[in-house]
């Protein structure tokens, strides 16, 4: 009984420390290596609405380039899924542990704002990119696109492709997707302003999943044999939108258009399936981030500035607090070649 | 053999489990230097209330034998009613958070008519309702309605500190120690044992055991109303996606405590141990700088390890009876 | 297990199905034209060879709800290697040895460990998903142009895909009830230690079951897999769920023993015609889920009515 006993009690333990230990030998690695001592390294926490999301990965990859030219630390983490009380935490931690800029892609405004204004008594900068928070919970919005320049240009391109008139359908992420909701109502408002013979007929979720997008379009496809454009506002959609207008062979017949990742959809695009995908360049929205997040942690970067130089990128312009990465690009069967993100 | 003395004590599962965290805690506190700080202990509990109530909820009904996967769901459906009475009924915030939790009540309520009066697979029901309360969160708002703007002594409850502690950490504490002493120093709760280890021999034996397994589902119904209340309180905001997969962390955090899946043996001290063990490898690869991916691989690994380890030697002793019985 | 009169709940999955068909036919009867159909029909093979996994495995009176990661563990392994220009002959055994060994580790925790199946299956699931997102970061894999539908044309595709999934089906189904190994299944879930007083090795079969739900997940995954040009590495998120939902709408006993394979393909069907149907009747998307519990509930408490009765 007795080594029966001592096994029982001694194996979890060992096997559980076994893990811990490795964990903390991999992790000294990068700490161990911010010497010279004396010169602190600017630290930047750059945090994704969700980690494993091919759209983040390539903001991550321009955040990266910028590091190396500006010699600063970078944290990169988030929620796995997109869950805004997870932001919180995440934020939280970054707090604690005395970051200098914090930079944060809000899953939800009002979630993530007191987490943020929380940092900002702290004395830590707050910069907001991709989807930004309320305005007195951070320093600047590195803004790529207003949800209403998102909005107005997907319904002006949607307008263009059926003619001005016709039956659309939407496929977003969730219903409860903070970003994408807001985007959808500006889509509403310019309709309703500009192209009252535009009609939305439908409005399908996809769980940010290709498959289930594919799915959801066949079955609109059948359902709205007048449809004429799928509008996918959440990247995996636009291919798995594609993929169901070309086996239902209505490529050319029915309109996709979206908001996606040229490197997904290129394929769609040179097919004639896709006929034009929105998106900025997303590299340099990282990039632009991590630059504006350094310039504001050394003091060249105030309130009140009309622009910021930003490496390759050269000066950009700052209207209010919003740093202005430029217009969205329309990715279509000319250009789509020169992007390789 | 059979008396219970320091060894024994040594060697429950509760007693190894807290071993484990304080290993965790060591190991964090020497990665990352702010770990250990007050703020981040504070950060560690504030962050801990969510799943830990859900895991509170979550343990009494394990420990009759069954589960309820619709606590997270019932956490988005209790937050988006809560914004509803507030907001568009009119009702003062306290008046709609009692109203919420008579609707939490009601919800588990449903599940506990399904599984204690129709004597129902609690797997599939709750199954059922995960899909059913979820569908209804989002059929009251469309999805899209989110509800802000609460007052600021709401947001007290979840955003700032009383008594030096987090807000919600009292709260939190209080509901633990009610469950606490109702699991283990109640009648109730030591039916709850026997029905979950036997439910026909409970029966025999004369306890209710409906009405039992009804309290347990009702009592889980209430709490996550509670969690839904704090979380908005938390974040400011009500909508429908709160609490997306959290029952599964709640299982987790159960089970990692040394509560049997089938029912009959746990604690909920064990619990808490579990929800400590899962928030500090949550909070702490965050200040060790590891991705959190690593958090969600550790986390499955340290369960099957903690489940393996109190079961290895018991198969090994049936496989191979002889060397076991040797020193007797 | 196998009664002699025909029992309502074996067909009731199949009755709901029937009334919701005809009311398509009568409302939308757009719901039928044949190339729509036949698509939402291969779109929803892979789900029925894991849903009848499923089933198995709950016959066995354990539960997997690691499938949805094995699924995209599978989906992703195979689309690297479709990619590296393997031929898919080989890739399709490759992918179902993938799934295999994932199911074949389920199994030693599960059969060999005695460890409880939800609580180690819930583990890998995690484990499997996070790994991988970390690995893959979202990223989706590119497949050469010749593996779309088996290098078929659009419709052959679609009917080979069709036909396997019946072909698994009616295999498992033949298998349950004439092979030993089949019959075990049930004996084990109705009550281990009877089948183990019989002479026969319930952990054994446990294992056995769980491999095999593995292997199907690996099948599955290159059957969703030959159906677009690139692999979503989060293929596969919540499949567990509705493999689950639909064996158990199909009338298949969540406490084990009990239940036919047949069930299981009216169950799916039920299940993944609402979505369409919602879109078909040009109802709102918010009451999907609200629906799909609802229907989760019905199948249930029928199960409670027969056993009262």
């Amino acid at each position: 009984m007795h080594g029966f006993a001592m096994k029982k009690f001694l194996l979890p333990l060992m096997l559980a420390g076994l893990g811990f230990l490795a964990g903390c030998g991999k992790s000294s690695g990068p700490n161990g290596d911010s010497l010279p001592a004396g010169v602190k390294k600017i630290s930047i926490a750059l945090m994704p609405k969700s980690k494993g999301n091919a759209y983040f990965i390539s903001c991550k990859a321009g955040a990266d380039r910028a590091v190396q030219e500006l010699g600063v630390e970078l944290l990169f983490d988030g929620p796995t899924d997109p869950d805004p009380a997870r932001q919180n935490e995440i934020v939280e931690n970054w707090i604690t542990m005395g970051v200098d800029v914090i930079a944060v892609a809000c899953e939800n405004r009002e979630g993530i704002s007191t987490a943020l204004r929380r940092a900002r008594n702290k004395g830590i900068k707050v910069v907001t990119y991709d989807a930004d928070a309320r305005p007195d919970a951070r320093d600047f919005f590195v803004n790529q696109a207003t949800p209403e320049g998102i909005g107005f240009t997907l319904m002006d391109e949607a307008a263009r492709l059926c003619g001005g008139e016709g039956e659309f359908a939407i496929i977003t992420a969730s219903l409860t997707a903070a970003n994408m909701i807001e985007w959808q109502k500006y889509i509403e408002a310019r309709r309703a302003e500009k192209y009252p013979h535009m009609r939305m007929i439908a409005l399908r979720p996809c769980d940010d999943l290709k498959d289930k997008a594919q799915s959801e379009a066949t079955a609109l496809l059948s359902a709205n044999p007048d449809l004429k454009c799928i509008m996918a506002i959440c990247s995996p959609a636009v291919p798995g939108a594609a993929e169901a207008v070309k086996q239902a062979g209505k490529a050319g017949k029915v309109q996709v258009l979206g908001l996606g990742l040229p490197s997904e959809n290129r394929r769609y695009v040179h097919e004639g399936v896709t006929a034009s995908v929105i998106l900025w360049n997303t590299e340099n929205l990282g990039y632009l981030t991590i630059y504006a997040a350094h310039a504001l942690a050394r003091g060249t970067l105030k309130p009140g500035d009309a622009s910021l130089q930003a490496g390759t990128l050269g000066t950009l312009p700052i209207v209010g607090d919003n740093i202005l990465l430029g217009k969205p690009v329309v990715f279509t069967r000319d250009n789509i070649d020169q992007f390789d993100f | 053999m059979n008396r219970p003395g320091i060894k024994t004590a040594l060697l429950r599962h509760e007693t190894v489990l807290l071993v484990v965290v304080v290993l965790e805690w060591f190991c964090f506190n020497a990665m990352g230097p702010s770990f250990g700080s007050l703020d981040n202990t504070f950060d560690l509990l504030r962050h801990s209330v969510g799943i830990g109530l859900l895991a509170l909820a979550m343990t009494p009904v394990i420990l009759t034998g069954g589960i309820d996967l619709s606590v997270g769901s019932l956490l988005g459906l209790c937050a988006v009613l809560f914004g509803k009475f507030w907001r568009d009924a009119g009702l003062p915030i306290p008046l709609a958070a009692a109203v919420t939790l008579v609707c939490g009540a009601a919800a588990g309520g449903l599940n506990a008519v399904l599984i204690a009066r129709w004597r129902l697979p609690a797997l599939i029901v709750t199954l059922g309702t995960f899909s059913l309360f979820r569908g209804l969160a989002e059929a009251l708002t469309h999805g899209v309605d989110t509800f802000t703007n609460f007052p600021a002594a709401f947001l007290f409850l979840g955003q700032e500190h009383w008594l030096g502690m987090p807000a919600q950490a009292p709260i939190f504490l209080l509901i633990a120690a009610g469950v606490w002493l109702l699991v283990h120093r109640t009648t109730l709760g030591r039916s709850f044992r026997a029905i979950g280890y036997a439910p026909e021999g409970a029966r025999y034996a004369g306890l209710p055991v409906s009405r039992r397994l009804a309290l347990v589902y009702v009592l889980a119904g209430i709490i996550a109303a509670i969690a839904a209340i704090i979380y908005t309180a938390r974040l400011g905001q009500a909508k429908a996606d709160a609490g997306t997969g959290y029952e599964l962390l709640a299982i987790t955090a159960v089970v990692l405590g040394g509560t049997s899946i089938f029912g009959g043996s746990g604690t909920v001290h064990g619990t808490l141990l579990g929800t400590a063990a899962i928030a500090i490898l949550n909070n702490g690869l965050v200040h060790a700088r590891q991705p959190r991916e690593v958090a969600g691989m550790l986390t499955g690994l340290l369960l099957i390890l903690a489940l393996a380890g109190a079961s290895l030697p018991k198969v090994l002793a049936q496989r191979w009876p002889r060397r076991q019985n040797a020193p007797h | 297990m196998t009664g002699g009169k025909i029992k309502l709940r074996d067909w009731s999955a199949a009755v709901v199905l029937g009334v919701l068909l005809v009311l398509l036919a009568v409302f939308a009867p757009a719901f039928y034209q044949p190339q729509p159909l036949l698509s939402l029909l291969a779109r929803e093979a892979p789900a029925l060879v894991v849903a009848c996994g499923a089933a198995l495995v709950i016959i066995c009176r354990q539960i997997d709800i690691s499938v949805g990661s094995q699924f995209a563990v599978c989906s992703v392994a195979a689309g690297l290697l479709a990619a590296q220009g393997l031929p898919l002959l080989l890739v399709v055994p490759l992918s179902i040895a993938v799934g295999t060994l994932l199911g074949a580790i389920n199994g030693v925790l599960v059969a060999g460990l005695r460890l409880p199946s939800i609580v180690v299956t819930l583990a890998t699931m995690v484990t499997w998903r996070e790994g991988l997102r970390w690995l893959r970061q979202g990223q989706f894999v590119d497949l050469p142009d010749g593996t779309q539908w088996l290098g078929l044309s659009q419709t052959a595709g679609q009917w080979t895909l069709i036909v396997a999934a019946l072909l698994g089906l009616l295999g498992l189904v033949w298998a349950t009830q004439h092979l030993a190994l089949g019959r075990f299944i049930y004996a084990v879930g109705s009550d281990a230690e009877a089948a183990r007083l019989s002479g026969i090795r319930p952990q054994m079969i446990t294992f056995l079951v769980f491999v095999l739900m593995g292997a199907l997940a690996g099948l599955a995954a290159v059957m969703n897999l030959v159906q677009s040009p690139q692999v979503d590495p989060k293929a596969g998120t919540g499949l567990e769920l509705k493999a689950i939902a639909a064996a158990v709408v199909g009338g298949v006993e969540i406490t084990g023993g009990r239940g036919r394979l047949w069930g299981v393909l009216a169950g799916l069907l039920l299940l993944a015609c609402i979505g369409p149907a919602l879109t078909h009747l040009h109802l709102e998307a918010y009451w999907e889920k609200a629906i799909q519990g609802g229907i989760i509930l019905l199948a249930v408490v029928a199960d409670g009515w027969r056993h009262r009765k």
